[in-house]
């Protein structure tokens, strides 16, 4: 049934994504890429000491949801299969992605911080609202957000990463270590949290 | 001479890209260009002047991303932009002296329409109405809904514009390299909506330069009848540092188009990245080629929002299970409001391999127009197959042809006037295809000439409506041969004169011709068969019944629509005369649960209560099965979607105790009634919906609201049911708020509910801060506190 459902998913998906660069200005609690003020000590934390920053959407399209509905109705196993199989693929699609930055950024010396999205810890879900009209998601890549600025497609991801010149501080910090959620059962695991995740 | 009289008799011009022009003035991105009306007035003015200088003959107003979503906190509304952006493009023409038309400029409201967003179709229609009306009193001459990628919010904007003005509508889409736009809607199914809604012409725009658009066009003219659109980029964005631009000059673009123009189109101009110099290199190289010639393609074709479906040489099954009609669980469901049971209907029939589907919900008891909004509605969410609107209520059909995201197949009219009168119209303004019954004032004629006599009555009828043949299925009606033998021929030769002499497509509900007979079966197949050879286009059948798919398979080899026999070999080669193989041994109710086989879990729990009473055999078996699973998950020795099968394995077990009961005359083997719900504000529901599961399959009854539900909503369906459990879930950090809302607005209204939670970011500190009696921290969670609070 995995094989089935991704295969199906694989098959159906669109992904698409983009990104934009801008100057970056970091100060304790703030940050401003381009025109975008953003009060948020975590995403400072994150970007410290980057004067460039990058902005990404990118999603798999709306195949993923169309399939969860429609399994909820006939087979909620391969539902919460094509749930799974979904978050997977949005994230290793962000991964490919990121690498195409990574490489593009390293030709100019810059190393990648870890990508940190609205949501994770203080950076709040009301920047969505910003990032999605800096980037014009909704014409370019398909994705519009909700009124409570939740993205659809919801296998879709937004994220800033910053750009150094610093080799060493470009470390994969552990996503875990800026969440608020301590008594997460995924804390312990080490896994790292994508876009979105929804266990109930 | 208007736009509409010029269209299509002369290639015309639109002008280039607003959006690139005022970015090199100084627009910032995420600056809203619309304001621009107001505030920088001359630069916009500037900037249609320069276009009509250049030679086109559309000037596009400055109102693209007008709508009230974005508008809000502007200190703007949507009329006074629309009404100031086409003002000053008419400025801008009468200054220029020429002769040229101002596109009331209509973009994506940016938003996600249901079933998948949040918007419902009926505010995106609300949204996009003000600047209609705005702009044709401003004095537009056409509305250009364009870069549109989403059907189901094109037709919002087509009905905006038709019912609250006359202005001429053209429509241009985005579609990606596959010729797909983001919904998955293919080429055709995007032109049989449009077609079908009347749009004064149709194309393409943004999304690539010409070259990679061109390629789609040759599919384009094969599938449309109406004038074509092409606004292409000046090829693809280039992102350089944080800057998007665009590197195909005005030559290399105008060359393209030139040749592009050479093999037909009907209107020409340019999207992102073009520019006054792009559009006169572009009039310049093709202001002397004709237009393309318009020619009607006589395709007929139903579709859904990814895909159309036509009626051709290969035969159409039309799914007939969607119908109470002597189907007295499908009447239960309608009446109970149970829309899972008609969903699955739908979902088998799609399996079985139906190409439509025919959806009639009428009871008398019942409130038809509201049970056919919420089932057309939900049915596209989850299929993709065109819809068959079956319904005699003129309301229930406008309602379901509105929310529909295609063009239907409707079902149906007949010769009476009256009949002709409600469903010509509805069929004229929404679009879709017809399906004609030979009947009339004086009823069914007894002989073939009279059918073909109303045929030609409704053929005609329907022309006066601009309805054309190729949009009409013509039904000469199935009677049983068991109250008069010569019944199928009478049909079945009526069938063969509209298909072969009229040259109408046709169709049957097959399954009548065995009503009172044995064996039915073995008729129907026969009579589809025949059917098929003297021209059945498509056959409302049951696909459920292996025979009837059997014979329509292999009718389709016969005739060669199965090209080489392919589609049946694939289907049947390997069981050549085989009995089907028996299921290896048969095992207890408990091992089917837990090894989550429906079927077996079903065929067994209907032996045990065979010699068991029912509650020994929820007790005896389905609840230790589902306590074995639910233990292995919790020590994740068992994953999620063993423990979903199980849980439907359970379900088959559960309903074979439920038929029993109702056999017996006794319905009481719920445990007790729980509510759920996801929050308002939040979309999320896969969570939620695999609690029901569970929660179902331990015998609980769940009423389900759904996802973003309000507050009042939930206290209101807990009152009402007088539950004593109502669960809610929230993914978001942001609408844990809501959860907390709910929660305090239950206490308040009804003191002795009890509220269990969960959901991705909820903890047991967040439950107990919201004030919920319980924290579930997974699906097994909830079964426990429900068994726990109602004792079982």
């Amino acid at each position: 049934m995995i094989e089935e459902a991704a295969a199906e998913l694989e098959q159906k998906s669109i992904p698409k994504s983009i990104y934009q660069e801008y100057d970056c200005e970091v100060s304790e609690s703030h940050v401003k890429l381009g025109s975008l003020e953003v009060e948020s000590r975590n995403l400072a934390v994150n970007l410290r000491g980057c004067e460039r920053a990058v902005l990404l959407a990118a999603t798999i399209g709306r195949a993923a949801d169309f399939m969860i509905k429609k399994y909820s109705v006939s087979n909620m196993a391969k539902a919460a299969v094509v749930q799974a199989a979904g978050a997977a693929c949005i994230e290793s699609y962000v991964d490919e992605v990121e690498a195409a930055i990574r490489e593009e950024a390293g030709g100019r010396g810059l190393y990648l911080r870890p990508r940190f999205s609205p949501g994770y810890g203080d950076f709040s879900l009301e920047y969505q609202r910003d990032i999605f009209q800096m980037l014009e998601c909704s014409k370019r890549i398909g994705v519009m957000l909700t009124e409570g600025n939740l993205m659809m497609p919801s296998k879709s991801v937004t994220a800033v990463i910053g750009l150094t010149t610093k080799e060493r501080e470009s470390c994969h910090m552990e996503r875990c270590s800026l969440c608020d959620k301590t008594d997460c059962e995924f804390r312990t695991q080490n896994t790292s949290a994508g876009g979105e995740r929804d266990e109930f | 001479m208007s736009f509409k009289e010029e269209l299509g008799k002369k290639l015309l011009f639109f002008d280039g890209a607003m959006g690139t022009m005022l970015q090199a003035q100084g627009l910032q991105s995420g600056e809203l260009p619309e304001i621009w009306n107001v505030t920088k007035e001359e630069q916009i003015y500037d900037i249609h002047k320069q276009y009509l200088d250049a030679g086109c003959d559309i000037v596009k107003a400055n109102t693209f991303g007008v709508n009230p979503f974005k508008m809000k906190g502007t200190g703007y509304t949507c009329e006074e932009l629309t009404q100031k952006g086409v003002c000053i493009a008419r400025r801008a023409i009468e200054a220029s002296g020429r002769k040229a038309y101002v596109a009331l400029d209509i973009g994506s409201l940016g938003k996600l329409l249901e079933p998948l967003g949040d918007l419902p179709f009926e505010e995106a229609y609300e949204a996009f109405r003000p600047m209609c009306i705005a702009g044709q009193e401003a004095g537009a001459d056409l509305c250009l809904i364009e870069t549109m990628n989403d059907t189901y919010e094109i037709k919002a904007a087509v009905l905006a514009a038709k019912e609250n003005t006359d202005l001429p509508v053209v429509v241009t889409m985005v579609f990606d390299e596959d010729g797909k736009l983001l919904t998955g809607a293919d080429m055709e199914a995007a032109v049989a909506m449009l077609e079908g809604l009347r749009v004064d012409a149709l194309g393409l725009n943004c999304g690539f330069g010409p070259d990679v658009m061109c390629k789609f066009l040759p599919r384009l003219r094969e599938v449309s009848s109406l004038p074509i659109v092409l606004n292409p980029n000046a090829g693809l964005p280039v992102v350089v540092d944080g800057k998007t631009s665009f590197h195909v000059g005005p030559e290399e673009f105008s060359g393209i188009m030139k040749e592009i123009a050479l093999e037909g189109v009907s209107l020409m101009g340019g999207c992102c990245g073009t520019t006054p110099a792009h559009i006169r290199a572009l009039v310049e190289a093709c202001r002397e080629i004709p237009a393309m010639t318009l020619t009607d393609k006589q395709r007929s074709v139903v579709s859904s929002y990814t895909h159309a479906v036509g009626l051709d040489e290969c035969p159409k099954v039309i799914g007939e299970r969607i119908n109470p009609t002597g189907k007295s669980r499908f009447k239960q469901a309608l009446r109970e409001n149970d829309l899972e049971y008609i969903f699955k209907e739908a979902l088998a029939q799609q399996d079985k391999g139906a190409h439509i589907l025919d959806v009639n919900v009428g009871l008398p008891e019942i409130d038809e127009v509201k049970m056919m909004r919420e089932v057309i509605t939900g049915l596209q969410g989850i299929t993709d197959l065109p819809l068959q609107i079956d319904t005699s209520d003129p309301v229930a059909m406008e309602t379901a042809m509105r929310l529909y995201n295609g063009k239907p197949l409707l079902n149906s009219v007949n010769g009476k006037q009256e009949s002709m009168d409600a469903v010509f119209p509805l069929a004229a303004k929404y679009g879709g295809m017809i399906v004609c019954l030979t009947l009339d004032e004086n009823g069914i004629p007894q002989m073939a000439k009279g059918r073909i006599e109303i045929a030609e009555k409704i053929i005609a009828e329907a022309a006066k409506y601009g309805i054309g043949k190729k949009n009409l299925l013509i039904d000469t009606l199935t009677m049983t041969i068991s109250t008069g033998q010569e019944n199928a021929a009478i049909t079945l030769d009526a069938l063969h004169h509209v298909r072969h002499v009229l040259g109408v497509h046709t169709t049957l509900g097959v399954s009548n011709i065995s009503f009172g007979l044995p064996q039915r079966e073995l008729v129907n197949t026969a009579f589809f068969t025949v059917a098929l050879s003297k021209g059945l286009s498509a056959g409302i059948i049951n696909p459920n019944s292996e025979a009837m798919m059997a014979a329509y398979h292999a009718y389709c080899a016969l005739n060669g629509s199965d090209c080489q026999c392919a589609d049946y070999i694939a289907r049947y080669s390997g069981q050549d005369g085989q009995p089907k193989a028996a299921k290896s041994g048969e095992i207890s109710l408990f091992d089917a649960v837990v090894r989550g086989l429906s079927e077996s879990a079903y065929q067994a729990a209907k032996k045990e209560l065979a010699v068991k009473k029912p509650l020994e055999v929820i007790d005896g078996e389905l609840i230790p099965a589902l306590d074995k699973v639910g233990q292995g998950f919790e020590k994740k020795t068992v994953f999620l979607p063993q423990l979903l099968m199980s849980a439907d394995a359970a379900k088959a077990g559960f309903d074979a105790i439920k038929e029993y009961l109702k056999a017996e005359g006794d319905e009481s083997a719920s445990k007790g009634t729980i509510v759920i719900a996801t929050v308002k504000g939040d979309i999320h529901d896969i969570g939620k919906n695999i609690v029901k599961v569970l929660l179902e399959n331990y015998g609980f009854h769940v009423i389900d609201l759904g996802k973003d539900v309000s507050p009042e909503l939930v206290v209101q369906a807990a009152r009402d049911n007088q539950v004593k459990l109502v669960g809610l879930s929230a993914l978001m950090t942001t609408t844990v708020a809501n959860m907390e809302a709910t929660i305090k607005l239950l206490k308040q209204e009804l003191p002795a509910c009890k509220v269990m939670v969960g959901g991705a970011v909820l903890t047991q500190t967040y439950a107990d801060m919201i004030g919920a009696d319980f924290y579930s921290k997974d699906a097994m969670g909830s079964v426990r506190y429900a068994n726990d609070l109602f004792g079982g």
